[in-house]
């Protein structure tokens, strides 16, 4: 069992979670006092000890999916589907299966293990023999596609399935000579036909499990089902919505960070030792209460955000943000831009996050079908709105950089960063792809005091922690 | 302790709690493994209450701390009872006086006084609170450390120090060892991430809005008065409602209010109106609440185009 944790934890790794030498420990404690009969009870022994943000969950999920409960499940599923072509409900299903063993008794047959429980559908005993079987095989040493039908072979060797295929015939054969009438007969003649068949369809598919989850592509593909890790330009509907409310969380998140920090800095706190020690000059009266105070300044912060049809999923999400970063700080301004530039603030006050982000991208302020013109966004901007920005202020620039070949005017940004007091610039496109073509995402970069590659949540998690008063 | 994960369930049923399996299973190792448990999860989906109730479960005493921003250990562990310390000695004057008599010059005076400041600085001088209290227990308690995540990431660190070997050192008293170690329940709602040192420290434990089935069973116990049907009603509408983008997702205490309510009403059954009327008791936003309305109008919709009925009255759509 601690191989199998270990290789577990191992997968895990493999996709992004960060799981420690002690936190593997207590997974083997916990999986020793629990057992391993049953799956429910395994997957929360798991989770608790291995999975510790919430976040990493649905990742935890599929693999265990794929690496534990994938045999038995495989099982279970064949079970109903023989359930299924006899047509019976669940307690039919259950007299059936007694109505077999009786048969059993009465044909006076010595049946193998094995034999017995596929017929009397002992899943658990199967699963238990299959798994055997797979180490004898050396099943864990799987990788290519091309490798599943040697393997499986392999496997129908070490569990006996020509051995079992010649008793169940036998079975069969002698299910004719009872005492039964045509149609019971025929019914169990059935029921040990389908059987006979199973054994080699289970492990088929056990095979093709088990190689996936080992398999560099399909790690990968499990990988991206990690939300945080997946680039804003690449999200089905339901990804964009798990993304909206992932979003909103952390600007949430976020609130009640720089509130806490903010109520600190104002307030100060009681410093019991000073009061103590500066009543000692009056005689032990406590005339003076002293408080622990800190300065801080409010942060004020201009956002310039691209909506043009390039980054249209990711401006999505920045304004999202924006949006959420309005009620965060004492005085933001947020503009959007693609040609034209046009200031929303008062929009976004006033509106809900829907119909707000609704009017921003579908061209109530500015044109969103026209061609980008970082160049002449920030020309404007520095000509008609640079009375938003002073030494306190903090500009972001969200926006790939990708110009048309216009002119950059790149010194309206310097500009801009010389009257501010940082200037970043979060780009939604891979840092590789930077320069090239008609990005001036290079020429831009030398005014900026941090130019962040944010194409992702994870890495939107970072920029905010980075943006964060300390 | 718990026998089994089957024990758990029983003896926290017993209390009015329904666990499911997964919440079972975490509890049971939190009790054998004697570590800590954090448990996250969206508001009122009884976080707090599965701490209270594993402490009458087990028949341990409950030590509750609920944190906020600016908790210091002042609050949390111990704080000298600075008022009693100057009353004392302002009743004690003469006797100071006496302490001091014959010494020359201040300096002197000093030294004296430091000599006994243990008669001030002694456990009759202090005010436990509950950390220093779970610790110095006679007996075994459960230790509820409520809405970690409010307080700041320093009380955090210091928690981690206490939560790794169950000691506080008073420079002027000594070093308290737990005599027994408390069963300690961290909740959080996820305002800030824990720091990886903590959790790593923690099972963890993520309790989710239940399903359908474990919410009407919890209704079966939390309102024994309302009838099947209503329950059965009422939590279709709830769980229908946490599919909304709302800005607060009913929890299970919502649905638990809600039905009260509607069971003074003496409601039967719901209707499109009385929905609407008592709607408040689940959202409380009013932007939600819109949302809320209008999805419930297009739920009714849906049913109704469903049935191809239109004279079908709307207590029966609700279903
Ligand atoms: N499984 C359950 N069985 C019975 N009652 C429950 C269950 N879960 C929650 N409740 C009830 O729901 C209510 C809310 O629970 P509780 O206050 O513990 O939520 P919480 O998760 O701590 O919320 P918050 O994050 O707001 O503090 C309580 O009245 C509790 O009795
Ligand atoms: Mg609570």
């Amino acid at each position: 069992m601690q191989d199998k944790l270990l290789e577990f934890a191992e997968l895990l790794r493999a996709n992004g979670l960060r799981v420690s030498p002690a936190e593997l420990l207590d997974a083997v404690g916990a999986v020793a006092r629990t057992g391993l009969g049953e799956r429910e009870v395994l997957r929360a022994a798991l989770a608790s000890t291995m999975v510790k943000r919430a976040r990493e969950v649905p990742v935890f999920e599929e693999l265990f999916e794929l690496y534990f409960s994938g045999l038995g499940e495989i099982i279970r599923q064949t079970g109903r589907a023989i359930q299924r072509a006899l047509a019976m409900g669940d307690r039919e299903f259950q007299e059936f299966l007694e109505q077999v063993e009786r048969m059993l008794r009465e044909s006076g047959r010595e049946l193998s293990e094995l034999a017995r429980a596929i017929l009397l559908h002992n899943t658990g005993e199967l699963e238990r023999r299959l798994r055997e079987a797979a180490r004898q095989a050396r099943l864990s040493s799987i990788r290519r596609p091309l490798e599943e039908n040697h393997f499986a072979k392999a496997l129908e060797r070490a569990v006996g399935l020509a051995e079992l295929e010649r008793e169940l015939n036998e079975v069969r054969k002698a299910i004719g000579a009872l005492p039964y009438d045509a149609e019971t007969r025929e019914r169990l003649d059935t029921y040990v036909g389908i059987r006979i068949r199973e054994l080699q369809e289970i492990i088929r598919r056990y095979v093709r499990l088990d190689r996936q989850s080992r398999d560099p592509a399909a790690r990968d593909r499990s990988r991206l089902s990690d939300i945080g890790e997946k680039s804003f330009y690449h999200l089905s509907e339901a990804e964009l919505d798990r993304m909206r409310q992932a979003v909103t969380r952390l600007a949430q998140r976020l609130r009640n960070v720089v509130a806490i920090r903010r109520r600190r800095g104002r307030r100060g706190r009681f410093d019991a030792k000073r009061t103590l020690r500066r009543s000692l000059e009056h005689g032990g009266v406590p005339f003076r209460l002293v408080f622990d105070r800190r300065k801080r300044e409010k942060p004020q912060v201009v956002v310039l955000c691209d909506v043009s049809d390039s980054v249209r999923n990711a401006s999505r999400f920045m304004l999202q943000f924006v949006y959420s970063l309005q009620d965060l700080y004492s005085r933001v301004r947020s503009f959007v831009f693609v040609a034209d530039i046009g200031e929303v603030t008062e929009h976004f006050r006033n509106h809900d996050a829907a119909q707000a982000l609704e009017a921003a991208l579908s061209g109530g302020i500015v044109n969103v079908y026209a061609h980008s013109n970082f160049g002449r966004a920030f020309k404007t901007f520095a000509s008609d709105h640079i009375g938003a920005i002073n030494r306190r202020t903090t500009v972001i620039v969200m926006g790939d950089a990708r110009n048309n070949w216009n002119l950059p005017y790149d010194s309206c940004l310097r500009e801009v960063r010389q009257r501010a007091r940082q200037l970043i610039w979060l780009n939604p496109e891979s840092r590789s792809t930077w320069g090239f073509g008609d990005s001036v995402m290079d020429q831009y970069a030398v005014h900026c005091d941090l130019v962040e590659e944010c194409r992702n949540l994870n890495q939107l998690y970072r920029v905010v922690d980075r943006l964060l008063p300390r | 302790m718990f026998a089994s994960i089957d024990d758990v369930i029983a003896r926290l049923a017993e209390q009015g709690y329904i666990a499911s399996r997964r919440i079972a299973t975490v509890i049971y190792l939190a009790s054998e493994l004697k570590k800590p448990l954090l448990v996250e999860g969206p508001a009122g989906v009884g976080k707090t209450d599965l701490a209270r109730v594993l402490a009458l479960a087990l028949g341990h005493e409950l030590i509750r701390l609920q944190c906020y921003e600016g908790l210091d250990e002042s609050k949390a562990l111990y704080e000298w009872e600075y008022a009693k310390q100057l009353l004392y000695t302002q009743i004690l004057k003469d006797k100071i006086g006496e302490v001091l008599g014959g010494t020359q010059g201040l300096k002197a005076a000093v030294e004296r006084i430091a000599s006994q400041d243990e008669v001030f600085f002694s456990e009759r001088f202090i005010l436990p609170r509950p950390l220093l209290r779970a610790i110095t227990s006679e007996h075994p308690v459960v230790l509820l450390l409520d809405e970690i995540d409010k307080a700041d990431a320093e009380f955090e660190a210091f928690l981690l120090e206490l939560l790794s070997d169950f000691q506080v050192t008073v420079p002027e008293l000594g070093t308290f060892k737990a005599r027994t170690i408390p069963l300690v329940v961290l909740t959080s709602n996820n305002a800030r991430e824990m720091s990886d040192a903590l959790k790593r420290r923690c099972l963890h434990l993520y309790i989710d809005f239940p399903d359908r089935a474990r919410e009407l069973e919890i209704l079966k116990i939390k309102a024994p008065e309302a009838s099947e049907k209503l329950a059965a009603e009422v939590v279709s509408v709830v769980q229908s409602l946490r599919r909304l983008d709302l800005k607060k997702t009913p929890g299970i205490s919502e649905t638990i209010d809600w039905i009260k309510a509607l069971t003074l009403l003496n409601v039967q059954s719901l209707d499109e109106e009385l929905v609407g009327e008592t709607l408040d008791a689940i959202v409380k936003y009013e932007g939600d609440i819109r949302k809320a309305q209008e999805e419930l109008r297009e739920h009714l919709r849906q049913v109704r185009a469903r049935r191809g009925s239109a004279t079908a009255s709307d207590r029966d759509l609700l279903n």
